[in-house]
């Protein structure tokens, strides 16, 4: 039932009480009103207590919001924190040297500017400089977070990642995971990181991601196997 | 000074050790251009040049101007070349003082101004009081590396497509026809220079090749924005069909031998080839598409003649 | 008439190439970016806007220009979202359809019409629909042009630039954005500009809601 909506209509929930705004919907302070504020589909979600509204639109540059995992790069370190950039010319943003397993005031991360990590938005109020971490806060433990060594990074926009990330039954990785064997880390910023032990096959795959944004699924499995042969039958 | 673009080293030893087996991310050769696309407006000397993403508009116009006082049989020719954040963020507007901007300036500046490339004596309307004075405007909308390059192309196709109105000289009195009264004229454009960038990578330590023995040095042609951020030297060679040199640039840099240059020069003559015929078989497809329109108005002309 | 396309350029986080009568223009929107110090607004997101012309060096009237365009988007952007963050809008003219010299009108309105569009392709949070329609008044029976061409510009008496803002689907006019006048017209004539110029912009809004909603469906083909 998702329905197209952009800026100006009206979301189609109307005399509900107990609305829950995702993104792309916006409250006025004054008048209270609520009124989206992207272009994309309406997703509204019914439940026993309430009901939930969103915008599912499609953007290139990304704003941090709690609890989503992003491919970032470290820019700088200072005394107590590494400067984190998720997106060229946007905001930085904080990664501190505590958000790290097992860290304390002497045990100091290694990480160097230039390096890439794969962490979780820990704090992102508009008004404030945005948090990440690399440790998961409720167990102390580091669940997959941290340096991602070597590999390659893929730029893709930020609905298509959503759906790479969040879609179980989305067919392009299994299918990439046919032809090559590679690791993969998903940053919700749009960036894909991406490593294999060949370089053929990495750029194979980074092309193909690439490739299929602007392609339907069943297009995806022809243009995989169009990169791969492009790239593994061309000589040295 | 606007932001740079932040590139991982993860992603610089990806793309070095992809040279270091012959890839590139396009899938491209190493010296492979990418498409060049040239459309051109309504009016004359309006065009849009893009070579793979990359895409620049040029807009020739022109205006009755005094000539300089110690040149007075020339007629003025300015390319302004400005950039602005519609490129891309890392440029900011109104401020073309970095070191990118000045030498793409420059070097487009050389290859089509100084080279004689436009017959300024053919601007003359009245020697020391009237001339044309003929203005490129080049206007960088998408930036994907190649800027030199394609500025190029589009400011040669831009002069080689516009249209002056005519003049008719009689004494001091000069008449000015206008578009609608009198097929206008187009410029005298005597060469067309292409502009060819090279891009060198060096995978070894860099004093191996000041030494000159072991020269492992990697050169693409026509690199793409993430090959510029990354490549350690580059060198533009200016030329045109007839084989003249018309400029080699090269700003520092990995140090370069020459027989390599040499090497380079005749590389970018194949280009220079091959672009130089596709602008002129745009632009006679271009003529032939606007004359059909006055074919069918023109009985009047034939009569004339 | 009226056509425009979206993510023409990829550096940029959106973009649009509206294309309307004799008209071209290229919009392009980076945000929400790291301002410099002297943009930052303590509350709110800081606009840079930039028109260049298609030919020559920018003036003031491309100075004029970038400050009414100014005038329209501010209002209608949800700014207090990117508190002490700046959103580049770039302009480029690629085929003005009036002489330069005299007339802005249908630059302005062009401009206006490509921003919307283009914001929206780069994802900053707006608040209402906007649109906006070029008008002039020819000879003494007063007669209005919507969308004048270049001749019927010239021969006009007085030129006009009306923008809207709308809601509930882009049919009701909610508020004015901005509306120019320029030469000698009297008030019932202005009357007549503002009623034919709102039926005028509630069609153009139809158009570029087309536009998004192709947008949309492109941006989400892998689905």
């Amino acid at each position: 039932m998702d329905s197209l909506i952009i800026p100006g209509d009206n979301f189609h929930v109307e005399g509900r009480e107990n609305v829950i705004l995702g993104p792309g919907a916006y409250c006025d302070p004054k008048s209270q009103q609520f009124q989206p504020v992207n272009a994309g589909f309406e997703v509204v979600k019914e439940s026993k207590k309430n009901v939930s509204v969103h915008v599912e639109y499609n953007s290139k540059r990304y704003v941090p919001a709690v609890g989503d995992l992003v491919v970032g790069l470290i820019t700088g370190s200072y005394s107590d924190s590494y400067r984190v950039s998720l997106e060229s010319f946007s905001t930085p943003v904080t990664l501190s040297y505590m958000a790290f397993p097992n860290a304390s005031k002497k045990n100091r991360p290694t990480l160097k500017v230039g390096d890439l990590v794969y962490a979780r938005v820990s704090k992102a109020d508009k008004e404030l400089e945005a948090e990440i971490e690399c440790v998961d806060s409720t167990t102390g433990k580091d669940a997959g977070f941290g340096l991602l060594e070597g590999g390659t990074v893929v730029d893709v926009s930020l609905a298509y990642c959503r759906e790479l990330a969040f879609n179980p039954d989305y067919a392009l990785l299994p299918l990439l995971a046919k032809t090559a064997q590679f690791e993969v880390a998903i940053g919700i910023n749009g960036k894909i990181w991406i490593k294999c032990d060949d370089v053929r096959h990495a750029l194979a795959c980074k092309k193909s991601i690439v490739d299929c944004q602007h392609y339907t699924p069943s297009e995806h499995k022809s243009i995989i196997t169009k990169n791969f042969k492009k790239l593994l039958n061309s000589t040295d | 000074m606007a932001k740079d673009i932040e590139i991982s080293t993860s992603e610089s030893k990806f793309l070095i050790e992809a040279l270091r087996q012959g890839l590139r991310p396009d899938l491209r050769k190493f010296e492979e251009i990418r498409d060049v696309g040239i459309t051109f407006g309504k009016d004359y000397g309006d065009v849009t040049v893009t070579m793979g993403k990359t895409k620049v508009h040029c807009r020739i116009s022109c205006s009755i101007a005094q000539p300089y006082e110690d040149r007075p049989f020339e007629g003025l020719f300015y390319i302004s070349t400005e950039t602005s954040p519609m490129a891309g963020a890392q440029f900011e507007n109104g401020n073309n003082t970095g070191e990118d901007e000045v030498l793409c300036s420059r070097i487009i500046e050389k290859a089509v101004r100084r080279s004689g490339a436009l017959d300024v004596e053919g601007l003359c309307i009245v020697a020391g009081s009237k001339c044309w004075a003929v203005r490129a405007d080049v206007h960088f909308l998408d930036c994907d590396g190649g800027f030199i390059d394609v500025s190029c192309i589009a400011v040669m196709c831009g002069l080689l497509h516009f249209r002056k109105p005519d003049v008719t000289v009689s004494g001091e009195q000069v008449t000015i026809h206008p578009v609608e009264e009198r097929e206008p004229v187009p410029l005298g454009v005597l060469h067309i220079p292409i502009c060819v960038t090279f891009s060198f990578f060096n995978p070894e330590d860099a004093e191996e090749n000041i030494k000159g023995e072991s020269n492992n040095e990697i050169c693409l042609i026509d690199a793409t924005l993430k090959e510029e951020l990354l490549r350690d030297g580059t060198l533009t060679v200016t030329l045109n069909k007839n084989r003249e040199v018309v400029q080699v640039s090269k700003a520092g840099g990995l140090p370069m031998d020459a027989l390599t240059l040499m090497d380079c020069c005749h590389k970018a003559f194949k280009i220079t080839e091959k672009l130089t015929d596709k602008i002129t078989e745009v632009l006679k497809k271009d003529i032939e598409s606007r004359n059909q329109h006055s074919a069918m108005l023109s009985s009047e002309n034939a009569r004339v003649s | 008439m009226l056509s425009a396309q979206t993510g023409i350029l990829e550096q940029v986080d959106g973009s649009c190439k509206l294309q309307c009568g004799e008209t071209t223009v290229i919009c392009s929107v980076t945000g929400p970016i790291e301002p410099k110090a002297r943009q930052e607004l303590p509350a709110q997101l800081a606009l840079e806007i930039v028109v260049r012309p298609c030919r020559g060096v920018p003036s003031t009237r491309e100075k004029l220009l970038e400050d009414q365009v100014r005038g329209v988007i501010t209002p209608v952007l949800a700014r207090y979202l990117y508190p002490r963050q700046l959103a580049q809008v770039c302009f480029q003219i690629l085929e003005s359809g009036e002489p330069e010299e005299n007339y802005s009108v249908k630059e302005l309105s062009a401009c206006i019409n490509a921003a919307f569009v283009a914001i929206v392709d780069a994802g900053i949070g707006l608040k209402f629909s906007f649109a906006s329609v070029p008008l002039s008044v020819l000879g003494e029976d007063e007669q209005i042009c919507v969308d004048p061409s270049q001749t019927d510009l010239i021969k006009s008496s007085s030129t006009h630039v009306l923008a809207l803002q709308l809601a509930a689907g882009g049919q009701k006019v909610e508020n004015i954005l901005l509306f120019e006048s320029y030469g000698d017209f009297t008030e019932k004539s202005m009357l007549q500009v503002l009623q034919s110029g709102e039926k005028a912009c509630v069609e153009t809004a139809l158009e570029l809601r087309k536009v998004i909603q192709h947008k949309i469906q492109q941006d989400f083909v892998w689905r």
